[in-house]
């Protein structure tokens, strides 16, 4: 096998690697944001909920989330699998990359000073306007840099997908290596994954350059 | 100083070469590969293939360290000398021989088999047909069902034109249990086992085709190969063989060095 039918191979499962990688961001990004917000709340019971979330998701491995969330219901209640694993891919891995998010947003939320709210208050914005319209623009502007490193991480954490029999672009590498007692395959993806994460990171810093207004 | 350095320099020297002395023998196993080589209900290694190595090594004085390593990449810890050979279930195939491997004689018949799910209608290879089915990633259903000249064609008539891979053998029983996938490609004796486990399963009559087990040894250990084969001959005259295979529950009709014996 030469080096461009691996690649075309390879490619093959790019598709469904990228699929992963947009669809956890479209949903974990807001997610993230709820789980913030839910997380701040004055409310004990809901922040404490949301705390226990919060740990359990960011202390446990994403590949054993990925087999709870779908061998879980197989084995608890007898439920049929899905044959399609993108969607109980997806969900474990939105679920996963919220409790980060959240921590993050979090972070850049507690960060603003509290002289804004009261300033907005007394000319007259409601605490739902503060926060969309100054407070929000100014956190994601903050977090930016912390987020593309998960973002990073989430185009890398895509091979983990394998663990369900999610024929992503590394299972098929690693089909090929196995097939062709060669470890170029790897190469390959090492370079794939490289060149993906290049591309998140020109996107992100012209957000960065883009968001940088007011210095 | 000079002394004590000197000496420290002894010392290092003397416990290198003891260690170099002291012979262990690492075997590479798939750990989740029963009944022939797996984690036993007590946490320690057991299996047909783990006992048998562990009597070679006592025949020779070697100390035996147990590696489990990743399936799919067997060959390249083999060659990084994570272990010294590989030995669990382990299927022949002439690429490995092409590829520079040393390869032992056979020590067991091995099928290839189809396991499905009792009511699922599937009571033929033909009626595979657009049906999902699976196989472990790095094993000999996977090689054969690539293969030319060996079960491609069939593999083309399964939905999507290829079997799906899986990451282990729970997973494709796991799978197939709970309706994810309508067949699985597998090894005869570990298909007993899955439908022993999850129940309401069945294996078909038909076979995919029959290989061997031996074990894989790294290019130029052809000396350390033919020590492990006359351990295991012996095994097989003083009968150690046929009593574990009994307790492991393995048919003696997959035996091939008892009934080989006589060539």
């Amino acid at each position: 096998m030469t080096i461009w039918t691996m690649m075309a191979k390879m490619s093959e499962g790019l598709g469904r690697t990228c699929a992963i990688f947009f669809l956890t961001l479209l949903f974990s990004l807001p997610l993230g944001l709820l789980v913030a917000l839910l997380r701040m709340s004055k409310n004990r019971v809901v922040s404490g909920i949301t705390k226990a979330y919060i740990s359990v998701l960011r202390g446990t491995p994403l590949m054993l989330q990925l087999l709870a969330v779908t061998y879980g219901p197989f084995y608890l209640f007898g439920a049929s699998v899905a044959r399609e694993k993108l969607v109980p891919v997806v969900i474990a891995f939105s679920l996963n990359y919220a409790a980060y998010f959240a921590e993050i947003y979090r972070g850049g939320i507690e960060s603003m000073s509290l002289g804004q709210y009261e300033a907005a208050e007394v000319l007259g914005y409601s605490r739902l306007q503060c926060f969309m319209r100054i407070i929000l623009p100014q956190v994601i502007k903050r977090i930016l840099p912390s987020v593309t490193n998960e973002i990073v991480t989430l185009v890398k954490d895509t091979s983990m997908a394998f663990t369900v029999a999610y024929q992503e672009m590394f299972t098929i590498g690693k089909q090929i290596a196995n097939s062709q007692t060669s470890f170029l395959p790897f190469v390959i993806a090492g370079v794939f994954y490289f060149v993906f994460n290049a591309a998140v990171g020109w996107v992100m810093g012209r957000a960065e350059k883009r968001l940088s207004y007011y210095r | 100083m000079k002394k004590t350095v000197a000496l420290l320099l002894a010392l290092i020297l003397a416990l290198t070469a003891s260690l170099a002395l002291a012979d262990t023998f690492k075997m590479g196993i798939d750990a989740e590969y029963p009944p022939f080589s797996y984690l036993d209900e007590n946490g320690e290694y057991a299996g047909f293939d783990v006992e048998m190595c562990k009597a070679v090594c006592e025949m020779n004085g070697w100390d035996l360290e147990i590696v489990p390593v990743n399936w799919d990449t067997k060959l390249i810890s083999l060659d990084n000398m994570e272990h010294d050979c590989i030995w669990s279930g382990m299927t022949l195939l002439d690429s490995m021989k092409e590829a520079g491997y040393v390869l032992s004689f056979a020590y067991y018949d091995n099928t290839q088999v189809v396991l499905t799910k009792a009511d699922s209608g599937i009571a033929t290879l033909a009626d595979l047909a657009g049906k999902r089915v699976a196989v472990q990633l790095g094993t000999s259903g996977e090689a054969l069902l690539g293969d030319e000249e060996g079960q491609l064609a069939l593999a083309k008539t399964f939905e999507g034109g290829a079997p799906v891979t899986m990451e282990n053998f729970t997973v494709c029983g796991t799978e197939l249990a709970a309706g994810g996938v309508d067949a699985v490609v597998v090894d005869l004796p570990v298909a007993q086992n899955l439908a022993e486990k999850f129940g309401g399963m069945v294996i078909l009559e038909e076979t995919l085709g029959s290989e061997q087990y031996g074990i894989c040894f790294r290019n130029g250990d052809d000396e350390l190969c033919a020590k492990v084969q006359e351990g295991i001959l012996k095994l097989v005259e003083d009968g150690t063989y046929l009593a574990l295979a009994q307790k492991y529950g393995l048919d003696e009709n997959v035996l091939c060095l008892l009934y080989n014996k006589a060539e």
